[in-house]
This record gives structure tokens, sequence and C-alpha cells, in this order.
């Protein structure tokens, strides 16, 4: 990318500073809670405090997977088998269908189309707590309760709208002059999308997919009522393992923290590459 | 499918031709997934829900489901100050946090942009409070905030900045504050990124005529920056608004509303309401009384939707 | 007419046991269900989890299979059963519950006292059994109690320095409050802002309501007379609140307390911050492990003050196992809550550091407790176990959590200085009557 405009020395020095200043304070309460993972429960909530951990253990970890005397261990394997096809699937589906949506939104003028979009817009202005019981007895008929495939619908509908709106924003960028010059060159409509306008909306489309998997991912609300056992409970529902009805184990609830964390972290990093090949190949045009 | 629409967009001969068949039907049907699944996960169960606030349904009694009781619910409302106040402070609550969070974001992405080494780290980075649970996030930060041995007070103290806790989650002013810092850190990431998105997508051409024509940084910023960020700006808006109740899993950890009903927001209530006193139907109208106020800020950020995108072109 | 088959089932069962041998005499029969696979749902995390590791035994024992349907900790599996209820899926067969949540699920499980011999019930602790009881049915049976003693630094109690100080202002000796009022006086003789406060309580939710009660009761109060009309607004009720705005507007507490559930109280206490914490049988195994707790080492117990009345609050509740109505296989699921609370099992809670619920556990938990090292459990143990007398629950009605939802944010607004006590509590009463004449137990 070529740079618009030359800051001058200073200018330069100040905006480093402040982006390290804003990344300060984007990572220390997070880093704390990875801190917390690796030390003894006597560190952790003390006053004086202890700021450089004394003592550094993976115990938090070893109890979590039974590997410790102390206590039973958590089926942190199984949550996280859910928890992985759980979002995933759902993302997958979610981006599909919902590129179908935005598509449509951003090329086509049809009938009912603004009463269509603002009412994708309000399925989600519905308070969880209005939702979750219905959701649950209808779900409890269907069988469906706590089973994967529930989940993943559920999250399905959760993030189509999102991704709705947001490929149709990316679409629209994409000049329909392009897909036309594609068709008068003998493409179909359907070749030309895929040839001419999917990859310039690959930005667009790597982002909806980071959202719909991170919400997934960390939905805990719905997946809490919706899910009972290890044949569905994901990560977040987990957490909640570690809280007794006196006592909350914090540093066990950080170790699992740091379980669900990384895998989220690894994904996005590893999407930022698509998303920037699909930035660059749109700043082509 | 490839036949299917090599077919379909070929001019057909017959007569009658089903609409399903007919080009027309395409919007429609690239659509209808998405409408099917909303339709069954939302809609259906939103019915029952409906129905439910004309009833004394009672959570622990199925019998209630069908007690019909009218209005009542509705009444006694209107004449509830407890929840008049979480609905007023909930309307308080989004307004600054959303408004924050999308200067905040704003900020971040034009620095992220304008920094050119490790931009993947640098976004990753970034992203980082998006990957934790609002959940996670409650238990955070009610740590963060305790007054006697979180990390705040203890920084505090160890800086010599104070000599007496500070009671972060209790005082009425700071429990607020306090739950939408987290909110805020919770979210402004959200809009960062799509901020960034959006920049990273700003065609170059008009920049660099707008500088050539002697436009400052400023101007260039305001008249052809902003007005191109414009609709990523309101998508965002849009979806945090939609998305704020998932600060409700942060605020149940971190006060559920306490101390005195000082950060009682309506889902906090609602909750308790509907699952703590089995009282759904009373909690199912509390839930469509709010609806409103969802409507109110999901309709004027999609109005201004419209319009930043007619400035963009594309199918009305 | 069901239930009287299924006795007879039982007593014939238990007649076939007898015979079978030596082994199994005066001990329950467990019945034999093969090929039978029993849905449960119990609460999960690491502190109860323990005793499921006995499961496999009851089903070797049985030839039956245990399959846990859902394990949550309380708050969500309350909301769960909730929902099964709601949605009409009562597909499983035994539960776990809790005193308090007990009276909330109506006639969803059976009364245990129509499929167990009265020779076995005989083997738990009579107010225990007790207070499992809803409407004269026993719809559990309890697996550990709580209730709530004093847990104190013995470090502070015995610093010389400290004790002098005491004595000279107050002319009496240092050591561990008789009273309330001494209580009080205690947590704001030590106090000593902002690196050690007298004491915290749990400031809301069920937690402050119940803390509230406890001092109510200890004062000869209680939340409402015998019409169900709520009588906490009374001058004893004032003065219980009184007593939480006392030590909070002394800062003797964490200005954060109203906020505070009991994990919070739990890792202020285990941090030095607290000087005495009035508390669950729970945390003394935690207070009491030097890798977790930097007071291990001079952790004292003392049963909980009185109050006004000469009497203790005592508030308590059980964890217990319940068996479902709609159960298919009622002997089997009677059979595993009996496994599960029997003394072998009661044994496992009590080496935990858990109150059992069978009178003969308590002996044997000490010893053990003696012969591995565990002095400070085995000090605890007689301690908790004599305040079990006292024991009350609170009311066993259905909306009981309701009301204490009305309670507490107006407990809070007192302790915080928005209201009078009066005030607070006439509010409270007045939501709380409304609460009862709508569910038609106050007859207006």
């Amino acid at each position: 990318m070529s740079r618009l405009t030359i800051e001058k020395p200073w200018q330069r020095w100040l905006i480093r500073f402040g982006v390290f200043v804003a990344m300060a304070i984007l990572t220390v309460p997070g880093l704390w809670v990875v801190l917390t993972a690796f030390r003894p429960n006597i560190e952790v909530l003390a006053r004086p405090a202890v700021w450089i951990p004394q003592n550094p253990t993976l115990d938090n970890f070893a109890r979590l997977f039974g590997l410790s005397s102390a206590q039973q261990g958590l089926p942190v394997l199984q949550y996280f088998t859910n928890s992985l096809v759980i979002s995933i699937t759902s993302t997958f589906v979610a981006v599909v269908i919902g590129m179908a949506g935005g598509y449509s939104f951003a090329r086509f003028s049809f009938k009912g189309k603004a009463t269509l979009f603002l009412a994708f817009m309000l399925s989600r202005t519905v308070p969880g707590v209005a939702l979750s019981l219905p959701l649950f007895i209808i779900w409890a008929r269907l069988g469906l309760i706590d089973t994967s495939f529930g989940m993943i619908l559920v999250y399905m509908a959760v993030n189509i709208p999102f991704t709705i709106w947001l490929t149709d924003g990316f679409f629209r960028q994409i000049p329909v002059d392009l897909s036309e010059a594609a068709q008068i060159d003998g493409c179909t409509r359907w070749q030309a999308f895929w040839k001419v306008e999917f990859p310039l909306a690959r930005s667009g489309l790597a982002s909806a997919a980071i959202f719909a998997f991170l919400t997934s991912w960390n939905e805990y609300a719905l997946a809490s009522q919706l899910t009972r056992t290890t044949a569905s409970k994901t990560m977040p529902v987990g957490l909640m393992d570690f809280t007794a009805q006196f006592t909350v184990d914090w540093t066990g609830m950080s170790a699992m923290a740091v379980l669900i964390i990384i895998p989220a972290l690894v994904l996005t990093f590893v999407v930022q590459k698509h998303l920037i090949a699909g930035l660059t190949f749109g700043g082509v045009k | 499918m490839t036949t299917d629409v090599q077919t379909l967009s070929q001019p057909r001969t017959k007569d009658r031709v089903s609409f399903f068949a007919s080009p027309r039907a395409i919007p429609y049907m690239l659509l209808l997934p998405a409408i099917v699944v909303i339709l069954s996960v939302v809609l259906v169960p939103l019915l029952v829900s409906f129905w439910t606030s004309f009833t004394a349904y009672n959570l622990t009694k199925p019998a209630t489901l069908f007690q019909f009781v009218g209005l009542r619910n509705y009444q006694r409302l209107l004449t509830n100050a407890d929840f008049w106040w979480a609905f007023g402070r909930t309307f308080v609550f989004v307004t600054i946090t959303l408004n924050l969070e999308m200067l905040l974001g704003l900020g971040l992405a034009l620095l992220v942009n304008k920094i050119t080494w490790g931009q993947r780290t640098l976004r990753t980075i970034m992203m980082f409070p998006m990957m934790f649970s609002p959940i996670l996030v409650g238990f955070q930060f009610k740590y963060i905030f305790n007054d006697s041995i979180g990390l705040l007070n203890n920084a505090l103290f160890d800086l010599h900045i104070i000599s007496q806790p500070i009671p972060w989650l209790v005082d009425g002013t700071l429990a607020n504050f306090s739950i939408i810092f987290a909110e805020i850190w919770m979210s402004t990431s959200v809009f960062a990124i799509l901020l960034l998105a959006g920049l990273m997508a700003l065609p170059k051409e008009p920049l660099e005529a707008a500088r050539v024509d002697g436009c400052n940084p400023l101007q260039v910023f305001q008249h052809i920056t902003l007005p191109f960020l414009m609709p990523f700006v309101y998508i965002a808006m849009t979806i945090r608004s939609l998305d704020v109740a998932r600060a409700y899993d942060m605020v149940k950890i971190m006060t559920n509303g306490g101390p005195a009903g000082r950060t009682e927001l309506l889902w906090t209530l609602m909750t308790r309401t509907g699952y703590q006193n089995s009282q759904m139907g009373m909690a199912n109208a509390m839930g469509y009384v709010s609806i409103i106020l969802s409507i109110v800020f999901t309709f004027y950020f999609y109005r201004k939707l419209v319009a930043a995108r007619t400035f963009m072109g594309g199918a009305q | 007419m069901a239930t009287k088959f299924l006795a007879k089932a039982l007593l014939a069962s238990v007649a076939l046991a007898t015979l079978s041998g030596a082994v199994m005499a005066q001990e329950f029969d467990y019945g034999s269900f093969p090929g039978y696979t029993l849905k449960v749902k119990l609460i999960g995390g690491t502190q109860y989890e323990k005793l499921y590791t006995r499961i496999p035994e009851w089903e070797a024992l049985t030839g039956a299979k245990v399959e846990i349907v859902s394990s949550k900790n309380h708050f969500d599996l309350d909301r769960e059963i909730k929902q099964d209820i709601a949605s009409g899926q009562i597909t499983w067969c035994v539960g776990s519950n809790h005193t308090s949540f007990a009276p909330q699920y109506g006639d969803l499980y059976i009364d245990l006292a129509q499929s167990i011999p009265a020779s076995e019930l005989a083997k738990y602790v009579p107010g225990t059994l007790q207070a499992s009881m809803v409407d004269g049915r026993l719809v559990q049976l309890p697996r550990v109690t709580d209730v709530s003693n004093l847990y104190y630094r013995k470090d502070l109690y015995e610093d010389p320095a400290k004790m002098e100080a005491y004595k000279a202002k107050f002319g009496t000796d240092l050591a561990p409050p008789k009273t309330f009022d001494e209580f009080k006086q205690q947590i704001i003789f030590f106090a000593d802002a902002p690196n050690l406060y007298g004491t915290a309580f749990a400031g809301k939710d069920e937690g402050m309501s119940g803390r509230f009660m406890e001092i109510l009761r200890a004062n000869g109060g209680d939340l409402f007379d015998a019409n169900w009309k709520p009588t906490f607004n009374s001058p004893e009720g004032v003065a219980a609140l009184q007593w939480f705005k006392d030590i909070y507007d002394a800062g003797a507490v964490p200005a954060g307390t109203v906020n505070y559930t009991w994990d919070e109280i739990g890792q202020a206490m285990a941090a030095g911050q607290l000087a005495v914490d009035l508390d669950w049988p729970g945390f003394a195994g935690f207070y009491s492990d030097p890798t977790a707790s930097k007071i291990a080492d001079h952790l004292g117990f003392a049963v909980a003050p009185v109050g006004t009345s000469g009497k203790r609050g005592g508030w308590s509740g059980s964890h217990s196992f319940s068996v479902t109505e709609a159960c298919d296989n009622k002997p089997a699921a009677v059979s595993l809550a009996v496994f599960l609370t029997n003394d072998d099992s009661e044994l496992m809670e009590a080496e935990a550091g858990n109150l059992p619920t069978r009178s003969a556990t308590f002996d044997q938990a000490v010893k053990y407790f003696n012969e591995n090292g565990k002095t400070a459990l085995a000090e605890m143990f007689p301690i908790w176990q004599a305040s079990l007398a006292d024991a009350r629950t609170p009311p066993l009605i259905p909306q009981w959590i309701e009301v204490s939802n009305v309670l507490w944010p107006q407990l809070q607004a007192a302790i915080v200085g928005e209201k009078t006590p009066q005030e607070a509590l006439d509010q409270a009463a007045a939501d709380a009557t409304t609460i009862l004449e709508d569910a038609g137990i106050l007859k207006q």
C-alpha cells in the first residue's frame, strides 16, 4: 500500500505511542486473566498485591484435565470438540446463506426489499429472555435439546442477519460494471459471481466469518439454556463448572479461559491473512 | 445449481412461467434459506412469548400458560417505577456505550491504519477482547474492580494514588462507570475492525486527487474518508445496537443490577423476573415493552444506513 | 396406590436381602435392575462431582446404568428444571435438589418416606431430615448440610497487644463473639482499612436476605407470622438491618461487600483481609489449605453468635437428591438416592470437608481428619455439628426466592444509606405482601 500522507518523525512517534497505549488498554485486562491461569490461588487475589508471579505453576491446567489428585478433571476435550463443531459448522452455513442474502439485497431490486431488510435486522432486537424459554420448549418437542445440531441452528439464526448486512455492504462496493463486463464476455451470472465478485468480496466474507465464529465460540446465554451435558456443552458453558454454590475457582476458570482464547486468537490471526489478500485484490481496481 | 441459474437468466418462451422459475424469483430464492432459519428460530418462539405476555404464566405451573389475563401484565408495568428506571438506565447505557465505542473504534482504526509494520499482528491484538466470552469478561472485571483485593485498587494503592479503597462496584456512579467500561472494553474492537476494513477498502484515487487539489488531511478526512466510512459506521452501530444485550451476561456477573438497583438494566430485571421469580408472563411483557427501545435504535440507524448507501450506489 | 405397591416391592426386596447374607444386615437393599438405564440430573462443579465417582459402584451393585443427562451449578440447574416443568419434559428420575429450592417444584418429586424404610431414615440427622420436608412430604434426601458458624484468625485474637487494647476498651477479654452485639463491637475493633476489615457479608441475592433473616430470628423476630403475613419490618427487623448498617457505616467491612457473594468473601478471608467470617462449612478446606490461603496456620472456629433473644439464627440448608414422580423406575431411583447418601458416601463427603447428613459419619470423619493430619477440619466438625441443633431453613414456600428478590435490594438501599431501615423494610414488606396475596398464600 502506498502511503498517502508522509508524516513527520514526531508525528510518527506520536502515532506509535497512541497505538501502544491503545493496545495496552485492550490487552492488559485480558492478559491478567492469562497470567492468573499460571498462578496459585494464594497469589491471585491478594492484598498487598503480588505483581510478578512468585511461583508460576501449571497446576491449574493439571486440575482442569484431571491430572491432579485433588479433584476430578473436567471433560474439557469434549467441550472443546463441541465448541469447535458447533462454531465452525454454524459459521460456514451462516456465511453461505448470508452471502446469498447479501448478494440479493445488493444486486437486485424487488418487491418488499426494504421491509425484508428491516425484518432481518429486527429479528435480532428480540431480548434473549423472551426468546429463550419458547425456544427451549420448541427444541424440547423436536428433540433438539442438548444436541450440537440444535445449537448450530440457533447460531445460524444469530449470525445470518449480521452476515447479510455485512456482505450487502461489501457487494455494493464492487462496481456492477465488473460483473456485467464478465457477462458480456460470455460468462453466466453464476460464473461472473464466482470469478469476479466473489474474490473481490472475500475480505468482507472473511470478516463476516470471523465475527460469526467468535460470536458462536463465545456465546453463553443461549448455550447455557439449550445444552446440558457433554453431548453439546460448549467451552463458555463449561466455564460455569468452576462455580459452585459458594465459591468460584477463579484460577481454574482462567486456565479454561486460556483454552478458549488461544484457538480463537490463532484462527483470527490466520484469517487476517485472507482478509489482507482480499483487500489488496480489491485495491487493484 | 449452475444450470438452474443459466436457464433462469434466459428469457423463457413458454406462456405461463411459474413465479418460482422466473427471474423475478431469483432474489427471493437467494433469501429463502435465511428467511426459513429466522422464521423457525426467532419468529415462532417470539409468537409464543407474545402470547405468554397476556397470561399469568408461571414457569413452575404449566397450566397457567392458558390463564389469560389480558393487559394486566402491561398495566402493572406502566405503574412499576423499578421497570421504568431500568428502562431509562438501559437507554442511557446503550447510548453512551455505542457512541463511545464508535468514537474509540474509529480512533483505533485510524491509528492502526497508519502503522505499516506488523499490521497482521497488530490487528489480531486489536481484536483480542473479542476472544473473550461476555461471561468471562464479567468475572474478569468483577475481580479487577473488586474493592479489597482487585487489580485496579491494588495498582492504585501501590502507586500511592489512593489510601482508601475505591468501591468501584458499589457507588452509584462508579458502578455504572465500571459496567460501561467493561462493555466498551469488550466491544470497541468490533467497531475498530469493521471501520478498519472500511478504511482499507477506501479507493485511493479520490484521496490523491484531493491532495493534489491542496486539501489538508482534516478536509480529506471530513469530505472523503468519513462519508465513505459512514455505511460501515451505521452497519457497526446497527449490529451493536442489537447485540448490546449480550452485555447481560457480563452485568449479571459483575453487579446483578445492584447495589440497591443502581445498575439494574432491563435484561437483569427481566431474567430475574422470568427465571428466578418464575413470572414468565410478566417477564415477556417487559420484553415486548423493551423491544420498543430496540426498534427505535435500529430504525434510526437503518434510516442512516439507507441514506449512506444511496451515496455509495448499488441497487436500491 | 402405586407408591403402596412400590413400598411393598421394596419391603419384599429388603426381606430378600436379609436372606442373602450377613454382610447386608441392617443395610438398605439397593435392589437389582439389570439393563435399566437411570437418567439423572446432578449438580456439577468440582466440589460436588467427587461423589459421583461412586456411581460405578452402584451400577455394579444393581446392574443398572446411570446416564447423567445434566450437570450444572445449582442456579442453572434450577432454571433447567423449571424449563423442564414448563415444557413437560420430565424424562429423568433422580435430580439434585436443595432445601431452599425444593418448595418451588410443587409435586415434581415423590414423598420418599413412602419408599424408604423408617429404619434407614433414622440414620440421617433428624433436624436435617425434618428440614427436607415440604408440606409434610419428604421430597429429598439430604446429602450435605450447610449452616454458618464463625471462622476467625487466631493470630489476631491471640495477639497480646490486641488483647490488651480490647480489655482496656471494653473491659472484657478478647474471645470469639458470643452475641451479635459483641460481634459488631469486634468487627469495628479489628477494622484497619484498607488492609484489614472486621468481616464481610454477602450483600446481594439470597445471601443478603438469608444473613438478614438469621439476625432477625436471633433477635426473636421472623420473616412471616403464622398466616404468612410479612413481619420482618418489626423492631427486631429494623435492629437486624441496623446491625449491617452500623458495621458498614463504620467502614469495618469492605465497601464492596454489598456486591459480594460467597466467593468474594472467601477470597478476602483467605487473603488475610478479614478478622472473622460467619460462613459455611465448605470453606474450612479452602481456608486451611496453605497453597490457597494465607490464614491456614492460624484458623480458629467458633459457633455462631446469638441475638438479643438469646437464640441462634441458624440459617441452614442442605444439598439433596430427589426422585421424580414421572420416573419409570422409582425403586431404582430411590436406590441411587439412598446409595449416594449412605454411610460410605457421607464419609466421602465429610472427608472433603462437607458436613454430612448421617449422624454416624461425624465421629468417623473426625477420626479420619486426625489420622490424616487435617487438624483444622477435626477441630471444625464438632463445632458445626453442635450448631445443627439450632439450624433453621428459610420459609419453605415456593415464593421464598421471589420474596428474597424484593427484600435484598431494599436491604442494600438501607445499608448504603438511600433509605432508613424502617422505610426499606416497609417497602419490602409491602412488595412481599403483594407476592403472597397473588400466590393465594396470604388471604387478603
